[in-house]
């Protein structure tokens, strides 16, 4: 019992530390540096609802994210609707997209799957820097869009554009803790539990009478929904989006690579992943870019490379087991409470059933 | 007049597709064995065509003979590739039907070797300086076909020939069948399936090298220039079907073709637009591609 209080004292410790941050640190770079990676952690953990969960691997997120951003930004610059009401319809275009692409492909085996929405927002990248507007709806081909910043009196949260970076800050840490929250209440509910089954086992989850590939459309929708989201906020938050930098295929990759290093279908692992990837790429960009070119992307190769290899399942299991050693040192061995199995991380439930099946 | 276009621009297509089916045709080899997208297969063109550029820039011989040196450079390189870096993870997900861990360490080795070629050779465009195919034409009446082209799509053919001699007449390749089929059971027969692994990726590879030394006499070398025939060469796969090696060359040919008479019709971007299109239609409509094989794998 001590050791699940402090477990949940922990992670409050961690919720009101990442809350206070702006408050102790007024460094707007380090703010920035944090914004972006929570937007990472958010949008891998809308990826990882699909992707980790169902055991498929999508390399297309980027078109909802794309489209996210276009839609709320469209709305904005001609018609003058606030971007959280462009955020909300991004997200449905985005599920609408997400069901059309997701219905023929989540039949597919895993290759083709990958293939299929790698060409899908290949296509989508194409088109949009081809076509100067679709419609009414001015897109500006490859010379993308621009968000006049509003001046500083006008700036607020209806035009969700604030002269400080706090605003966004504490958007996308909300936004954060709602999406984990939501995976891990989809993780444990009937929907989750299908969408483990038909990843591990697809040919005995159907035998049971699950169908496999409803449940992967529904996490499709979710995913796709959320993930647009980010894509609002993203172009918020620059205020200026075109076709290479919400529409490509390098923000897909580095969605499933945060989401494998950290563990796919875990709860903390987008985060972990995250947290763990974005700034070693970062610095070493910042510091090795000029001297080197290309070195930080060849430790970014190497680093998913030597992580797939040692550490095939990602980087939250061992790091949850070093967490579970601490504990023992804390409290002493865990004893299953009363014949009731102790509630791990679904990271390391799902890693059990898999030695279970293939032993 | 408009009929000689229209027949040049076919000629082109054909020629060009072949040789994109060639560069297609190691990654759909070594999906077929072992059931891996390749995402570093445009990085292995890459390597192919710089070990052919400094092979003819060092010691002045005629391009072609580079594949000499390419073809067994590479199977080595491919060989060991898989021996050392993808058969582990492979080993981890054994039970898993198709392993996806494995695609991110093709891709990070797509990132290893495009940068490294950056951090050893620089961003610059390289055309082969002793090029004695450069700008040559065969004329035939008011057509001109391009010399480097034509070698390149006879090597394709000629390729896939050979793959398929290999595949079904020797008892190596009749091996490598087998395990493609059923790992499993291939095991139980007394066929080392790891090595079966390392040859087929290594035969992938050495594939690769072969396209790249077809490409370099009419295209430039750099570091990236993987990049768009990886992208291609995925389309084209699927279009014919993951794992044929006729279907390579056919998915090859269509898109050469759209490639070549799309702008006749529209502005040259949009062919691109067309062609992702038609990979999505195929894939809705026939999953399996052009040419691939129903059977489950």
């Amino acid at each position: 019992m001590q050791r699940d209080t402090f477990k949940k004292y922990s992670l409050a410790a961690l919720v009101a530390l990442a809350f206070a941050f702006p408050l102790v640190v007024s460094n707007p770079t380090y703010v920035h540096i944090l914004i972006m990676l929570y937007l990472f952690a958010y949008m891998t953990t809308c990826w990882n609802v699909v992707g980790g969960f169902a055991g498929v691997l999508p390399l297309g997120h980027s078109v909802f994210v794309g489209i996210g951003a276009y839609t709320s930004t469209v709305l904005w610059l001609q018609y003058g609707i606030s971007p959280w009401l462009g955020m909300l319809v991004g997200g449905v275009i985005a599920a609408a997209v997400g069901y059309l692409i997701g219905k023929p492909t989540l039949k597919m085996r895993g290759a083709y799957f990958a293939l299929s929405t790698m060409a899908f927002v290949e296509g989508v990248r194409v088109i949009v820097e081809n076509v100067d507007k679709i419609g009414p709806f001015k897109l500006n081909g490859p010379r993308g869009l621009n968000i006049a910043p509003l001046p500083p009196e006008a700036a607020g949260f209806w035009s969700f554009q604030f002269d400080s970076k706090e605003p966004y800050y504490y958007i996308i840490l909300i936004m954060l803790i709602a999406m984990v929250a939501l995976t891990r209440f989809l993780s444990r509910s009937k929907l989750g539990y299908c969408l483990y089954a038909g990843g591990e086992e697809p040919e005995a989850a159907q035998a049971l009478g699950v169908n496999v590939t409803r449940y992967k459309i529904i996490a499709m929708i979710i995913s796709s929904f959320s993930i647009a989201l980010a894509g609002t906020f993203l172009a918020q938050l620059t205020l200026f989006i075109y076709p290479k930098s919400v529409l490509t295929l390098d923000l897909s990759f580095e969605l499933a690579f945060i989401a494998l290093i950290g563990g796919r279908g875990s709860i903390a692992g987008p985060i972990i992943g995250s947290f763990l990837l974005r700034p070693v790429g970062e610095f070493s960009r910042i510091y090795l870019a000029d001297s080197l070119p290309g070195m930080h992307l060849i430790i970014y190769g190497v680093i998913l490379i030597v992580v797939m290899l040692y550490q095939p399942r990602g980087l939250t299991e061992p790091l949850t087991r070093l967490f579970d050693r601490l504990l023992d040192r804390l409290f002493g061995k865990e004893t299953p409470p009363n014949g009731k199995p102790s509630a791990g991380n679904s990271s390391s439930s799902r890693s059990a059933s898999t030695e279970v099946t293939s032993s | 007049m408009d009929f000689i276009f229209f027949l040049q621009d076919l000629i082109n297509g054909v020629l060009m597709g072949l040789i994109y089916g060639l560069v297609a045709l190691g990654l759909t080899l070594i999906f077929g064995v072992l059931k891996v997208i390749n995402f570093a297969h445009g990085s292995f063109i890459m390597v192919g065509m710089f070990v052919a550029y400094w092979a003819v820039s060092l010691t002045g011989l005629h391009p072609y003979l580079a594949l000499a040196l390419v073809v067994p450079t590479m199977f080595i390189f491919g060989y060991f590739t898989q021996d050392l870096l993808i058969k582990p993870v492979f080993r981890a997900e054994r039970d898993v039907r198709e392993p996806t861990t494995v695609i991110i360490v093709t891709t990070g080795m797509w990132y290893i070797l495009d940068n490294l070629a950056l951090l050893i050779f620089g961003p610059d465009y390289r055309a082969l300086s002793p090029n004695p195919l450069k700008g040559q034409m065969i004329e035939l009446g008011q057509l001109f076909i391009s010399v480097p082209k034509l070698w390149g799509a006879l090597a394709s053919v000629a390729t896939a020939v050979g793959l398929f001699l290999f595949l079904s007449k020797t008892r190596l390749g009749r091996a490598v069948r087998a395990t493609s089929l059923d790992r499993e059971a291939a095991g139980l027969m007394g066929i080392n399936q790891w090595k079966i692994y390392n040859i087929a990726f290594g035969l992938g590879t050495a594939v690769a090298g072969i396209a790249g030394v077809a490409l370099t006499p009419f295209n430039n070398v750099y570091p990236t220039v993987g990049i768009p025939f990886d992208v291609k060469s995925f389309v084209i796969v699927v279009l014919g079907g993951l794992g044929s090696i006729p279907g390579a060359l056919i998915g090859g040919v269509i898109i050469g073709l759209i490639e070549s008479l799309g702008p006749i019709f529209m502005t040259s971007t949009w062919t691109e637009a067309i062609v992702y299109g038609l990979f999505l239609l195929v894939l809705f409509v026939r999953p399996t591609g052009l040419f691939g094989q129903k059977f489950d794998w």
